[in-house]
């Protein structure tokens, strides 16, 4: 596959995850389930995220190290929020 | 001054002003910051004194309590942001670039930039104090006393804004010092070999680009309650939501301000005991392990607030973790000196000194993460005791470094028995001032007064502190007597001093060194330039063993090969200590040279510091009216006016033509910065996310849903900007590819798509919002609007800030459409566009999160 066809692909791709995220709330999971449905958008949005970072900032060409860094933002951020969030439960 | 002339650009000689202000080399505003963070070391201190008079006698009335407030608040932010810091990096500046081997800083306008938003910066603090009263809620500026209610003055606004532009420069400059250190050293010369100091400054800015981010968040979120209305340090859960994005910034910021003293402790100990660092490997995984650590102790701050007894006991285990390598590293020191052969000179007294008071505000601050001692000592004096002798041992050994490296900077040698002085008269003022207040610990913090029986430690304590402030005064006539009367000095005056900087003339020439410094033969040569080949590599040929200090081959401090353990082995080192040579793995990259010579005059930073000053001090006052709108129009003008001449200024900085970039071959100097940039960014959209899942948490999480915001909130909006940015950056990939292609067509066509795309992206908002502004329910009456309750505050501000990136990239957008209708980006020349790509694509990915935040669940 060439990259622009690729490219198109993971476009449909999160064109179509996008929607399905929206359609998770207005079929109702969120009212039947809401932390399963909860989860679900969220592991969409990282998904996406993965993909977005991956080809269309070309992370997966760069070397290792440019994903350790970013990562390491997203953890220093994740440890903020999830200890601070727990810290009042 | 020897480093006057810039191979036959105009570049005014080092006695011209206009050299001060047009500069962009690294020595030059090394010299800068130094002598700009001294002024605010006399600024502080000057406020120190006034507490100092006010806390003479219980009742004393020199100040009122408001000005009290005022100078202790001051006094406290000046002296940590615009003081130690600054400092530190005066000395970064001038020395890593010489140690690593680099002629500059990756971006050396970039540089320029960053000092001069911080001269801004504290300019503009200064400002506050002349606009009715300054910010007067503690150094930690607690909420909700840091909000308008409780400090209703423009000062306090000021303040806050003053941060922020501070925050910006030390964003830039982490930036600049990452991309340098991991880009741009010399030819064999490994990270783990970096001298000592280099060491401290590389991880001092990995925390700095986190934990600073972290505070950028905190600040713009206090001064969007400042300034249009949001609610977040107000609402439940709002104080403290403002101390753990502070403390979180907090703590690190400790280390941030105690590593490079604790690198120039190093340096020092080398250099005057003759000996390599005991232990050196352990003690800088010690320093790595810290700085990792750094990230997870910040709610030890926080045991006297609600938070629940399962974290405290948690971060009482890692607080007292921390202390363990921190052991480690004292122990390396106290153990360099037995094994080696002390010389007292000034610069090892005042790291001596240092080590000395950093451990004993190390084991008094293990009594404050101790959760039942800190409920006793939490608010007192014992607090300040502790963070001073902390803070200021990483003081002292910057007033080491400064004795140190002044040979150096100066070309002359100060006087030694002046600096002696100095530092008996220092030593001393400094524990009469702080150790009595561990006696008087019960004290509390922040106050203009106290009990009487307390009163004979405080006059103490008074007394050390016109000691301490008097023992300045030696060094600066020091300073200034031997700028023209020391006596001068070659490339090294010290015996056993081995790092690069010690092999170039004191001062250094502008281009640093007189060939292409490499490391490669186990200690520092210098190689001719290399002959461009049919490939555009080097063939670079050693020329010059450097052995220019007069006492053997300068060298790294790091290495462990046979003949460096040989040299120290006897207990005192030979002064050829010598580093290793490559690492396999580690790829030397020859093929990225750029003939052209480096340019080192630039107006623009200035322009844009002064600029982003004048913005900041119209915004201050927005809510007064008057000459505030005009100033923070001009200022805004004058800032966009400065990047766009900024922009098209031709300046070239070259890539090193042979360089170590090992763990990032193969990322030119430009992407990597905006990698780390973006590093940065997801911790600044973290923050702001991470505040509004807390406060959600704090108000209720389904309570937010049902009774915080309006039916009128629907997905369908959220969902279009979704569609419309994936489209957007799907179109800055097919710009990407047309480049590819050389279709000038096609560049033009997908830039534009994506222009359009953006715009439509904030029409909708504008519009959603619009809408949300004026519903009429029975539950919002008067429309959801920015203050009408937290969830609107949240919304809002963090969706807004993701606008205001789309804005940003449109503006890039403008600029770079008419470049690609003249036929930029074809060819090859894509780098432009990758390097918007990664940014644009990054504002997509953050509205992958707040898309399903804020309007799916």
């Amino acid at each position: 596959m060439s990259r622009l066809r690729l490219y198109t692909a993971i476009y449909v791709v999160l064109f179509v995850l996008a929607t399905v995220q929206a359609w998770v709330e207005s079929a109702g999971y969120l009212d039947e389930a809401y932390w399963w449905a909860f989860a679900g958008i969220m592991v969409l949005s990282f998904a996406k995220a993965v993909v977005v970072a991956g080809y269309y900032q070309h992370l997966r060409w760069e070397p290792r190290s440019v994903s350790y860094l970013m990562v390491g933002g997203l953890f220093v951020a994740l440890a903020l929020t999830t200890a601070a969030a727990y810290s009042i439960l | 001054m020897s480093h006057d002339h810039d191979h036959g650009h105009d570049f005014p000689p080092t006695s011209s002003v206009k050299r001060w202000f047009l500069t962009t080399n690294h020595k030059d505003v090394g010299i800068l910051y130094l002598v700009t963070a001294l002024f605010f070391l006399l600024l502080g201190g000057a406020l120190a004194m006034l507490m100092r008079a006010q806390l003479w006698s219980p009742g004393a009335n020199i100040l009122s309590g408001g000005a009290y407030n005022q100078a202790v608040s001051a006094h406290g932010l000046i002296m940590v942001f615009w003081f130690i810091s600054p400092f530190a990096f005066g000395f970064a500046n001038y020395i890593v670039p010489l140690q690593i081997g680099a002629d500059d800083l990756a971006f050396p306008r970039l540089n320029a930039l960053s000092y001069w938003l911080y001269l801004f910066s504290g300019l503009l603090f200064v400002a506050s104090f002349f606009q009715g009263a300054t910010f007067n809620g503690g150094w930690t500026m607690y909420a909700p006393l840091n909000v308008p209610t409780y400090m209703p003055n423009v000062g306090g606004t000021t303040v806050v804004l003053a941060l922020i532009m501070f925050v910006a420069a030390v964003t830039l400059g982490s930036v600049n010092f990452l991309t340098t250190m991991y880009r741009m050293r010399a030819e064999g010369l490994r990270m783990r070999d970096l001298p000592i100091f280099s060491m401290s400054i590389l991880l001092t800015v990995w925390m700095m680009l986190f934990a600073f981010a972290a505070l950028l968040a905190a600040l713009m979120i206090l001064a969007s309650d400042h300034l249009i209305g949001t609610t977040y340090f107000t609402s439940d859960g709002g104080s403290l939501l403002w101390t753990h994005m502070f403390w979180f910034f907090g703590h690190p910021e400790v280390y941030i301000v105690f590593f490079p003293g604790l690198g120039i402790m190093a340096e020092c100990f080398q250099t005057f005991t003759g000996r390599r660092l005991v232990g050196r490997k352990w003690f800088v995984l010690s320093m790595v392990l810290v700085a990792l650590q750094s990230f997870v102790v910040w709610m030890h701050h926080m045991f006297l607030t609600g938070i629940n007894l399962q974290i405290k006991t948690l971060f009482m285990v890692t607080t007292i973790g921390i202390s363990l390598p921190f052991d480690l590293m004292v122990f390396s020191l106290i153990y360099t000196m037995i094994k080696g052969r002390i010389r007292f000179t000034t610069p090892f007294l005042f790291s001596l000194g240092a080590l000395i008071l950093f451990i004993i505000g190390g084991i008094t601050g293990v009594f404050l993460g101790a959760v039942v001692l800190d409920y006793e000592f939490r608010g007192t004096y014992w607090v300040v005791a502790h963070f001073h002798y902390v803070m200021v041992a990483g003081a002292t050994a910057l007033f080491a470094g400064l004795y140190y490296w002044y040979p150096k900077i100066t070309g002359r040698m100060y006087d030694e028995f002046l600096g002696k002085l100095h530092f008996v008269t220092y030593f001393v003022g400094f524990n009469l001032l702080y150790f009595p207040m561990f006696s008087a610990w019960e004290t509390p913090r922040r106050v203009f007064e106290y009990q009487v029986g307390l009163a004979f430690w405080h006059k103490l304590a008074t007394v050390g502190g016109f000691l301490l402030g008097a023992s300045f005064l030696i060094m600066f006539y020091n300073m200034f007597k031997s700028l023209t009367a020391g006596e001068e000095v070659g490339d090294n005056p010290w015996d056993y001093a081995t790092s690069a900087e010690w092999a170039v003339a004191s001062p250094p020439p502008l281009e640093n060194f007189p060939g292409i410094p490499s490391y490669a033969g186990g200690k520092l040569s210098f190689r001719d330039e290399p002959e461009p080949t049919a490939d555009g590599g080097g063939d670079p040929v050693a020329d010059t063993a450097a052995g220019a200090a007069a006492d053997g081959g300068p060298a790294t401090d790091g290495g462990t090969t046979a003949a460096a353990e040989t040299a120290t082995g006897s207990g005192v080192a030979d002064p050829g200590m010598v580093a290793t040579g490559g690492e396999a793995g580690v790829v030397t990259a020859t093929h990225e040279a750029d003939s052209g010579h480096a340019d080192h005059a630039s107006i623009w930073p200035f322009v844009v510091g002064l600029a982003g000053f004048l913005a900041f001090l119209g915004l201050s006052g927005v809510d007064e009216g008057g000459v505030y709108y005009p100033l923070t129009a001009i200022g805004g003008l004058l800032v966009m006016f400065g990047f766009v001449g900024m922009a098209r200024q031709p300046f070239s900085a070259p890539e090193p033509a042979i360089a170590e970039r090992w763990p990032f071959e193969g990322v030119e100097n430009m992407k990597l910065g905006m990698w780390i940039f973006l590093g940065s960014d997801i911790v600044l959209f973290g923050g702001f996310i991470g505040s509004y899942l807390f406060l959600r948490v704090a108000n209720g999480w389904h309570h937010w849903e049902h009774e915080l915001i309006p039916a009128a909130h629907v997905t369908f909006p959220g969902l279009v900007n979704t569609y419309l940015l994936l489209t957007s950056s799907f179109a800055v990939v097919l710009a990407l590819v047309a480049s590819h292609r050389n279709s000038k067509r096609g560049v033009v066509a997908a830039l534009v798509a994506t222009w359009v795309l953006g715009v439509g992206f904030l029409i909708n908002k504008a519009q959603e919002w619009l809408h949300l502004f004026h519903i009429h329910s029975d539950a919002f009456p008067n429309g959801w609007e920015i203050g009408t309750n937290v969830a609107s505050s949240t919304f809002y501000l963090t969706t807004g800030l993701h606008g205001a990136h789309v804005i940003v990239g449109l503006i890039m957008l403008l600029y770079m459409i008419p470049r690609a209708i003249k036929g930029a980006y074809l060819d090859g020349d894509d780098e432009m566009l990758e390097y918007f790509g990664l940014y644009w694509h990054f504002v997509d990915i953050v509205w992958l999160f707040l898309f399903p935040l804020f309007y799916i669940v």
